[in-house]
């Protein structure tokens, strides 16, 4: 009886051993398997650091939470072989520079890739700017999506579709709605929801529309933000140019506007920039959708940002120009389908 | 006898969950590699561009500009300006309509970082648009793009040795200021023999023109306004050699053109049909587009400056 229960109290053993050497291999695949899955949940709209820029950029990437060997899966490389031209590359991403994150709303029309191509050769000439481009569609457009990826800049494309009842109608002046609010808001939740309020990452947010033309040292000038910095923009509100009313302290006492100066902020959406702090700090801060007219929501974000006095005028006390907001014209197609001529499947 | 059924299940299930691994681990490394290769063609296409920048052998492009003093000048120039400052080996030939350089034009080259060069020709009063014209009623450019043409034809003869031989090799093109250009539209545009084309967006009521190309060679032109014109092409869509300017000194722009044959006026003299070389993946790709900035509204401007309230005219805009 004892050597049987012996070979019983062995044979418990083994088993116990067996046990944990089966659960030990029936763990294993699921642990391999959560960390695939982590490395694929582990880019969904975060930007890839390109490979040529130096190491410190990397670092410098932090903020975005980015995983080095991160693996893109939505990135098709396409057709590289077939550019046969060189795009010049943005600068060197500098550790001591504030980024610039600039937030462009575009929609589709018949000029939105030249406007787009004009703003990618200005923007590519300034650095550690991260260009946030939010579509008005239903799904990212392959025009746009190929676009930025050429463009070799850091950024990030999103987007979200006005509902058709709140969208401009036929009349392209139509101001009922702000255009372009949606977007922007969209983008702002971006940067809150990806940017660490508590990291050291130091950034200025500017909206920056297609259609407009800005100057170089525009967007120098703006990315020592503190709070809100402020200058003129031309060829607006129907006058030469707008601009914020500076009184002898270099302080921001009203607005030289023809349109209800009157108005909290009477500014345009090229003349201001905010400190991306501040934006994160106050999430609830966005522009407003609902009964806010175009020219108004400028203010209907600001007025939960910012003070009067707390404004930085910019362009030398808001005297110079560097900022224009120019308007494209609407290109006549009114040939097409005429005799016979059609335009076929060329993107333009 | 449960426990060593258990161990099979668990050996089956593991060699199953493994093998998925490995399949899935191949498809990333499948990514990866065509990735990889694909940062490859851009990090030696960025060499390629830093050589391209620093070679001296490479063909110049002279982009002629006329322009003329309004309320959106200083922007168009700026963002013009942009695109030029990719552009290696660029040389920017600004014609002004003006009696004299302006003050603006001037400052703003001067700080452009841009090689360039700055003249100046007035439209004679019977030839210019008057307030209120429609765009397409006389030719505009003529004759700052003739003084473009007069100022490099004056360099050829002047040149020597090396100089000359680079004004050989050298493409003149015709950029008006309110145009968007592409980046590969001047990489195009660099090896031109004698006169290149390609499409054109947004012009002539269409969504494109274009030259349509068989056998590499250009048949006809899809265009949607007269297209039995010589050249029923826009002045966005073709470069010529320089070495052809120099020696054909009667090719001009016509002042006196009739609408929409100003192009045409000049290509004559220079090339047929038979002989312009196609680019951009013969004619099928839309580099430049021919945009038109729309008039910023000034009536309340005019009206506050009668009333000395207007924006300080001694801001520079």
């Amino acid at each position: 009886m004892s050597s049987g229960g012996g070979a019983a109290q062995i044979k418990q053993n083994m088993p116990k051993r067996r046990d944990v050497f089966a659960l030990f291999l029936i763990l294993l695949p699921w642990t391999l398997l959560i960390t695939f899955w982590q490395q694929l949940a582990g880019c969904p709209l975060i930007p890839v650091p390109k490979d040529n820029r130096t190491g410190a950029s990397k670092a410098n990437q932090t903020g975005f939470r980015l995983h080095e060997s991160c693996i893109t899966m939505n990135k098709s490389i396409t057709k590289a072989t077939q550019i046969k031209y060189v795009y010049q590359r943005p600068p060197p991403w500098s550790d001591t520079l504030p980024t610039l994150h600039v937030i462009t709303p575009t929609y589709s029309r018949p000029v939105q890739k030249a406007e787009l191509t004009r703003l990618t050769n200005t923007l590519l000439l300034i650095p550690n700017l991260h260009w946030l481009v939010v579509e008005d569609s239903v799904q990212k457009t392959a025009m746009v999506s190929r676009l930025l990826e050429n463009t070799g800049m850091n950024y990030t494309h999103l987007n979200v579709e006005t509902p058709k009842n709140l969208k401009t109608l036929k009349k392209p002046r139509n101001h009922s709605f702000p255009r372009g609010s949606m977007q922007r808001n969209l983008a702002l939740s971006w940067l809150r929801e990806h940017i660490n309020q508590n990291s050291s990452h130091k950034g200025v947010v500017y909206f920056a529309d297609d259609d407009n033309t800005y100057c170089l040292e525009l967007f120098e000038e703006m990315r020592w933000t503190r709070k809100v910095s402020v200058w003129p923009v031309a060829l607006v509100g129907g006058l030469r140019y707008e601009s914020p009313r500076i009184n002898s302290q270099g302080k921001v006492i009203g607005w030289k506007t023809l349109f209800d100066p009157q108005r909290p902020f009477g500014i345009d959406m090229a003349g201001f920039a905010v400190n991306l702090q501040l934006i994160l700090s106050r999430p609830q801060a966005c522009f407003k959708l609902k009964g806010v007219k175009s020219k108004y929501q400028e203010g209907s974000l600001l007025q939960d940002l910012v003070t009067l006095s707390d404004l930085e005028p910019k362009a030398a006390n808001c005297t110079k120009i560097l900022v224009w907001h120019t308007r494209t014209e609407r290109p006549f197609l009114g040939n097409e389908g005429k005799k016979g001529f059609r335009s076929g499947t060329l993107e333009v | 006898m449960r426990m060593r059924l258990k161990l099979k299940t668990v050996f089956v299930l593991y060699f199953t969950v493994s093998l998925l691994g490995l399949i899935y681990a191949l498809m990333q490394l499948d990514q990866q590699i065509s990735q990889l290769r694909g940062e490859l063609q851009k990090l030696q296409e960025h060499i390629k561009t830093s050589e391209l920048a620093k070679k001296t052998d490479v063909p110049r492009i002279y982009v002629i500009t006329p322009t003329y003093a309004r309320l959106v000048q200083k922007a168009e120039l700026t963002r013009l300006s942009h695109t030029f400052l990719h552009v290696p080996h660029l040389h920017w030939i600004v014609v002004e309509d003006a009696p004299q350089p302006t003050l603006l034009v001037t400052d703003f080259l001067a700080a452009s970082g841009l090689t360039y060069t700055h003249l100046h020709q007035l439209t004679p009063k019977d030839r210019k648009l008057q307030e209120g014209d429609p765009s397409w009623l006389k030719p505009r450019g003529a004759e700052q793009r003739n003084e473009g043409l007069r100022w490099l034809r004056e360099m050829g003869a002047a040149a020597e040795g090396k100089e000359a031989a680079a004004l050989e090799e050298a493409v003149v093109y015709f950029a008006d200021d309110d145009n968007t250009y592409s980046l590969q539209l001047f990489e195009e545009m660099r090896y031109t023999y004698r006169v290149s084309v390609w499409p054109v967006g947004l012009v002539g009521g269409m969504k494109f023109e274009r030259p349509v190309v068989e056998d590499g060679k250009v048949v006809r032109f899809h265009t949607g306004w007269r297209p039995n014109r010589p050249f029923p092409m826009d002045m966005a869509g073709f470069a010529v050699s320089l070495r052809f300017i120099l020696t054909t000194p009667q090719a001009r722009f016509d002042g006196d053109a009739q609408m929409g044959f100003l192009e045409s006026s000049f290509l004559q003299h220079l090339v047929t049909m038979d002989d312009l070389e196609p680019k951009a993946d013969l004619c099928t790709k839309v580099l430049v587009w021919h945009t038109r900035t729309e008039k910023p509204k000034m009536k309340r401007e005019d009206a506050l400056q009668k009333q000395g309230l207007g924006s300080d005219p001694d801001v520079e805009v």
